[in-house]
């Protein structure tokens, strides 16, 4: 009841206004059941928006629709233009909408209108933005709009300073966030002040190492240490610490679906396997009479069909990929 | 407790209730008017039920959102001539003083043409013209496609949407093929999956507008062994692996490495590796019994295992998912178009 009486009819300011009804068309199909509120402030903003009225009272008004329905994007164009034509203070600007967005952290149409204010505030805003969506991330570190907000503010406005920390902290409270992760890859090979990847890559490969061994079950810095080798296969298979890794995992629990994998793909590139990396898998192999007489790669397939279940399908195709390919790296070697 | 079966009925009834009216809770995606009704009788056509709706009454509805130029409109203008989402998107043009008041969406255009396909619309009748010519506008220089001429946040989800309005209008001039292509290379991660934009984390949604654009615009084959040799230049070695990997012990496909299965990628990682020709290497098994653990009592899905609420998003998704499994009673889908085979 409450809720009602305090809708834009009971406004004051807006009394002369005669509200413009929502216009159905043709027998609406699919009806949504709107609350009364919802179409009360929806036919205020219509009235000034037709009347294309730029005032304090239609920016009071779209605050109303925004809280109503944060997501018409018309609600937010309207009040991007109010705001400029009332020379508003952005700032305070920026202040509104963060309460919006800490309601609504996973709404499109509030992070572009952060993203609008932070344009034109320019780079000084940069590390008020970052502090902003490290809140955001503090609640839900894998929310994708704050993720996506922050690479955005680091690319056009800066504050890269601090963000390996922040990458750091992340991980050490969780070595499993992959958002995480991510960001890594995206300040490594981005940061202006790093170099790129080819002057992080080795001081990335151990920290990564040191992540796995850490936690082998940890599927994330599997795949960052492929990353980090961008498809250059060949450095993969060069670089002993890769083989080194797996083999270390592996001596530990030769059921790790993650070391036989990347193992497997050193092998299907070349590897030539270490005695005693063949002396982990020996009693493996030897003791199924499927693989006794198999070459490692193929023994590995065999290991993962029985190891990973759920995947029994694709090291079966795996498999016959590798006998397709493997004879004249068999000759080679 | 017995393991559960494919609750078709409930499913029907859970449909029909909300094509007949969506509950108050969605008056927040309200601007999503056309893509919520795209759920709901999306739902109701892989159900064999849409005999339950009024086709033509539907299709008068949905062309009833197109914003269309008057006379003399400069369609080079920049405006986009599309659907709008919603009534409350929707100005007619002669009251509005703003010159940008035109609120056509090109996700709302995508479920407009949808609908109108799934309810067997001849779209050789719509005025795609104006359609094709002004979206081509929204498409930015990275390739990206802006969804509103307003301006909004540009991302993969968009480049799908324009691929798929392009083939279910079949005329490619609402885009350049080549920058979108582009684009989507760019958002392939170091792991396989795509982000939503460059840079960002391997998502099972991004991953789906990725591939599936790709498709539609003719850079992906039907078969695997062709994908590996011929690829558009995507890793398609890491994508496969990326997806595979998304399925998890309990059956389900999660969207992103190490968080919970969901509903939904059952669909959108399932639905890239259908794509790609490489469905048969998936636990269908274990999948299907993910997926009839989130059916809801009430009929629909939810987006977790034993939740009880459904809602109309988790409730299309898991049955297309369940029409990618081949289970019986469902229609058979077209992935990449998100409609009926049938009605192509």
């Amino acid at each position: 009841m409450d809720h009602a009486n305090s809708g834009p009819s009971s406004w004051p300011e807006l009394a002369d206004v005669v509200p413009v009804p929502q216009d159905d068309g043709p027998s609406p199909v699919v009806p949504i059941a709107y609350r009364d509120g919802f179409r009360e402030v929806m036919d205020y903003f219509r009235a000034l928006y037709f009347a294309g009225e730029q005032s304090p009272r239609a920016l009071r008004l779209t605050t109303e629709a925004i809280e109503q329905n944060p997501g018409n994007y018309t609600v937010w164009h309207f009040r991007r233009r109010i705001l400029e034509a009332l020379d508003s203070d952005l700032l305070e600007e920026m202040n509104f909408v963060e309460k919006i967005a800490e309601c609504n952290p996973k709404n499109y149409q509030i992070w572009h209108h952060k993203r609008w204010l932070a344009e034109k505030l320019g780079p000084d805003i940069a590390n008020k933005e970052h502090g902003f969506t490290m809140k955001i991330l503090a609640t839900d570190t894998k929310n994708y709009h704050a993720w996506s907000h922050r690479q955005w503010v680091l690319q056009a406005l800066g504050g890269w300073e601090t963000e390996l920390q922040y990458c750091n902290k992340l991980l050490e409270e969780d070595i499993f966030n992959n958002s995480a992760w991510n960001q890594r890859f995206f300040v490594i090979t981005r940061s202006p002040l790093f170099g790129g990847l080819k002057v992080m890559h080795d001081a990335e490969v151990d920290y990564t190492i040191e992540a796995i061994l850490g936690n082998p079950q940890n599927e994330s810095p599997w795949r960052y240490l492929k990353g980090l080798y961008k498809g250059e296969n060949n450095c993969l298979v060069a670089d002993e610490r890769i083989s080194g890794v797996c083999l270390k995992v592996l001596k530990n629990d030769w059921t790790c679906v993650f070391a036989l994998s990347l193992l497997l793909d050193l092998l299907r590139d070349g590897l030539q396997p270490s005695d005693e990396l063949k002396a982990i898998l020996e009693p493996v192999r030897s003791s199924d009479p499927e693989t006794a007489d198999a070459d490692l790669a193929i023994t590995v397939c065999c290991i993962l069909q029985k190891c990973d279940p759920l995947r029994v399908n694709y090291w079966s195709w795996f498999k016959t990929t590798l006998s397709q390919i493997s004879d004249p790296l068999v000759v080679s070697g | 407790m017995g393991k559960p079966g494919f609750e078709r009925a409930h499913h029907v009834a859970f449909f029909d209730a909300m094509a007949t009216e969506l509950p108050g809770d969605y008056d927040k995606q309200e601007v999503n008017h056309l893509t919520l009704s795209y759920f709901a009788l999306g739902g109701l056509s892989l159900l064999r039920e849409l005999d339950r709706v009024n086709k033509d009454e539907i299709a008068r509805w949905v062309l009833s959102f197109q914003v269309h130029p008057e006379a003399h409109t400069d369609v080079d203008s920049g405006l986009f001539y599309g659907f709008c989402g919603s009534r409350s998107t929707q100005f007619p043009l002669s009251n509005v003083k703003d010159p940008c008041h035109n609120g056509s969406h090109l996700a709302s255009t995508y479920s407009a043409l949808a609908i109108l396909k799934i309810v067997g619309y001849d779209l050789a009748n719509v005025d795609s013209k104006a359609l094709l010519q002004s979206m081509k506008k929204l498409q930015q220089p990275d390739g990206s496609f802006m969804p509103i001429h307003i301006g909004a946040e540009t991302d993969l989800r968009f480049v799908y949407c324009a691929a798929a309005i392009c083939s279910m209008l079949d005329d490619w001039t609402g885009m350049d093929k080549l920058k979108a292509k582009e684009y989507i290379l760019n958002c392939q991660s170091y792991d396989g999956g795509f982000g939503m934009v460059p840079g960002s984390e391997s998502h099972g949604g991004g991953t789906f507008c990725a591939v599936a654009a790709l498709h539609l615009m003719g850079f992906i084959q039907v078969d695997l062994a062709s994908n590996l040799n011929d690829s558009a230049s995507i890793d398609m070695r890491m994508l496969l692996e990326w997806c595979l990997q998304r399925q998890v012990n309990d059956g389900g496909f999660q969207g992103r490495r190490n968080k919970a299965s969901d509903t939904c990628y059952a669909f959108w990682v399932g639905g890239v590796l259908k794509i790609i020709g490489a469905y048969h290497l998936i636990d269908r098994c274990a999948l299907r019994e993910f997926l009839l653990t989130c059916q809801s009592p009430y009929g629909g899905f939810t987006k977790f295992p034993f939740d009880r609420i459904p809602d109309i998003y988790h409730s299309y998704y898991g049955l297309a998912a369940l029409s990618l499994l081949e289970e019986e009673g469902l229609e058979p889908l077209s992935v990449e178009l998100g409609i009926l085979s049938s009605a192509l």
